[in-house]
């Protein structure tokens, strides 16, 4: 045990290394305060890993000259460091034709990264005798940092919009029109537009979601007939958003011309693959002894799926259709060029109470869109962020709902 | 007699409604065809005028000269998505064994339900933060022309799919009889060995499910990719230099069909490009579903 506090001090400066070299990657400091904190880090390293080795004598005979190799490594750096310390102007332009240029500040950190991780492996490899748990000590280390740094950049992502687009958020920006190209005024006439659309997709889904999963799972006894069934409906889930754009290019805007119809039959389309799926699902959790009891009371097969298997499956019925509500609002490419119009445009009411579907509206994607495209040319920045912020609490904010609904309900129901 | 008319009543209407529930389940293969009729209708006219050929294997993409080759397009198109895969598959792979067999149950609640939240991040903003963060970032990192380029759709690609990567491989880990694992435990195995040498084995078909059909997912991105892949739709010389700008199928289709006129040759040349996506991405999915089916015939269950 007194042998411990060197490898301790190897892994602390090989970890330290590690995580200061990746921050230098991704945020690009002056290095000059970091190299000679680097230098002593490597020194500190390769003497304990040196000493460590010497003192355990746990090294196996044919790992010696890869150890060796490594230590010779990690030394070079060292003067690597020095050496690049001297021409920090050091620049390799274009290698092999690449249209890119590496200077330090991309190749120091890059071999200071490797340095680190090939001294952490040594020194978990002396520490554990190079036995089975040291291998599984740094594939787990790997692991947790890999899936703690994907967790972070996926969580960077929701706060930097929130942070960002909050600003935008007011009154104002919710309830009025845009005006000059969206540099002033809200997204009232987005907001409403997006509204419309994504209700007239889920009219054209939902019976026709619902239904074939029905079908599917209760009906259909032809095993060939479900096979085509399930491969058609993988097939369209997988169909890209621009196919679906250009299938509603060519097959509904000639009908319905650049219109709120065509775009909800097309997202209504992109849809149905995802409700069958779901749908599905909760179908297939209702125990059979629910509907057999049902029909030995003399319930009819319809009469059985009516009052019997649609309650028991309701809630995940309703996680499906949830889903596919944030599932058609944050589709672009589909509605392009058959729905959409830039232009501030309120949706007309006819009655009152019903929208004219041949006109186009205004969507929340395509004003992203359209914003994006001005950035570099107009003030449209703050409203971009707001746009994008209302989009995402929008799609989240319904995927949630579909989670806590069927969360909700899995407690309850017990078969 | 009234019971008899009763009877007939109801079996008319229970057929009625298989009817019914059978036409709506048929609309995903009447709907498959349309598509399949549409782009084919629409894309005749181009295959028909530059050759199959030719606008397959065409080496440029000018539309203004009207000439029209599909080969840049194919070739960015597959580096993008081969970059992708393997950001996807290096970050997405590990945080799916992280949650399925290192995470507590009580970090696994709230992370898996929070991953499977940010998959339905529409992919527009993806794309504006790619144009904010990502594309500034390389072009000063690396010195490039621009940053819009075939690495910034690679990485931004890559990133965005992870949700999804992670969470099929997570239930493909999990779906793993226990039984596999304490045996292998029992055996005086480490976790990672059990990891490495019976969970990761057992799970593969469904692993490699969930990489192929994110490859038809990650070819078939399209807004993403149209903002920050820089959309000049020629072969990167040398290939791999990654650091120029592509175009690839989906950003040449969203990023010009809003110019073309209507019935012109150019736009029934990206009628093709759509045809030519639409085939390789059934083709991928119609694998994934036999490599899925293929699982449930040989591990029974899962």
């Amino acid at each position: 045990m007194k042998k411990k506090p060197l490898s301790l001090a190897a892994i602390i400066s090989s970890i330290f290394i590690c995580i200061s070299s990746m921050a230098c990657i991704l945020i690009q400091p002056d290095m000059s305060n970091i190299i000679p904190l680097w230098q002593i880090a490597i020194i500190i390293m390769v003497a304990s890993i040196f000493f460590s080795a010497l003192l355990y004598r746990n090294v196996p005979n044919n790992r010696i000259p890869w150890l060796a190799i490594d230590i010779a490594f990690e030394l070079s750096m060292f003067v690597f460091i020095y050496i690049f310390q001297l021409n920090p102007d050091f620049i390799i332009q274009k290698p092999f034709g690449l249209s890119a240029s590496f200077d330090i500040g991309i190749i120091m950190p890059m071999l200071l990264l490797a340095t680190g991780i090939i001294g952490f492996k040594d020194s978990i490899n002396i520490l554990y005798h190079f036995s089975a748990k040291a291998q599984e000590i740094m594939v787990f280390s790997a692991i947790k940092l890999t899936a703690i740094l994907a967790l972070l950049a996926l969580g960077g992502i929701l706060f930097i919009i929130i942070y960002e687009g909050i600003w935008a958020i007011n009154w104002e920006f919710l309830t009025t029109p845009h005006r000059r190209l969206g540099q002033s005024g809200g997204i009232s006439t987005v907001i409403v537009g997006t509204f419309w659309m994504v209700l007239g997709a889920m009219i054209v889904s939902s019976p026709l979601g619902v239904g074939a999963a029905i079908f599917l799972n209760e009906y259909s006894k032809n095993a060939r007939l479900n096979r085509i069934l399930t491969i058609a409906i993988s097939s369209l889930n997988g169909v890209p958003s621009v196919v679906f754009g250009l299938f509603g290019l060519a097959f509904l805007v000639t009908h319905f011309g650049v219109s709120l119809l065509s775009g909800s039959i097309i997202l209504g389309l992109i849809n149905i693959p995802t409700i069958i799926l779901t749908n599905q699902e909760a179908l297939k959790a209702v125990p059979n002894s629910l509907r057999e009891g049902s029909m030995a009371l003399g319930a009819s097969k319809w009469q059985t799926i009516r009052r019997v298997v649609l309650p028991s499956a309701m809630p995940g019925i309703l996680t499906g259709l949830i889903m596919g509500v944030a599932k058609a609002s944050g589709e672009t490419a589909p509605i392009m060029w058959i729905a959409v119009t830039f232009t501030a445009t309120p949706v007309q009411m006819i009655h009152g109470i019903i929208p004219n579907i041949f006109q186009p509206v205004n969507n929340l994607d395509y004003h992203l869109l359209n914003l994006i495209y001005f950035l570099g040319a107009w003030d449209v920045w703050t409203k971009a962020w707001g746009t994008a912020l209302v989009l995402i609490a929008l799609v989240l904010g319904t995927n949630m709902l579909a989670v806590l609904v069927r969360n909700h309900y899995r407690k309850k129901i017990s078969w | 007699m009234v019971l008899s008319q009763i009877g007939l009543q109801r079996r008319y209407s229970e057929k009625f409604v298989e009817i019914l529930l059978f036409l709506s389940a048929i609309t995903s293969i009447i709907v498959m065809l349309l598509i399949f009729y549409y782009l084919i209708h629409e894309s005749m006219k181009a295959f028909a005028t530059i050759g199959i050929f030719n606008l397959l294997f065409g080496q440029k993409w000018h539309p203004a000269g009207d000439i029209y080759g599909l080969l840049p397009l194919i070739v960015v198109a597959l580096v993008v998505t081969v970059l992708a895969l393997i950001f996807n598959i290096i970050i997405g792979v590990p945080l799916a064994i992280f949650l399925a067999e290192l995470a507590g149950p009580r970090s696994r609640a709230v992370l898996k339900p929070s991953i499977e939240l940010l998959a339905g991040v529409p992919s527009i903003v993806y794309g504006f933060l790619g144009i904010i963060f990502l594309v500034p970032y390389l072009q000063e990192r690396f010195y490039m022309l621009t940053g819009r380029s075939i690495l910034a759709g690679s990485i931004l690609l890559g990133l965005m799919f992870i949700p999804y990567i992670t969470t099929i491989c997570e239930d493909a880990l999990r779906a793993v009889p226990s039984e596999f694992k304490e045996g292998s435990l029992a055996l005086g195995a480490n976790r990672w060995q059990t990891i490495r040498y019976v969970t990761i084995p057992a799970a593969s078909s469904g692993i490699t499910a969930a990489i192929i059909l994110n490859v038809g997912s990650i070819i078939g991105e399209t807004m993403a990719v149209l903002l920050v892949v820089g959309n000049v739709a020629r072969i990167p010389s040398p290939i791999i230099n990654v650091f120029t700008q592509g175009a690839t199928f989906t950003s040449v289709i969203a990023g010009e069909m809003g110019e073309v006129a209507q019935g012109s040759l150019h736009y029934h040349v990206l009628f093709a490009v759509g045809f030519v996506l639409l085939i390789f991405v059934t083709v991928l999915n119609v694998i994934a579903d036999l490599a899925k089916t293929k699982i449930r015939r040989k591990f029974g269950g899962y």
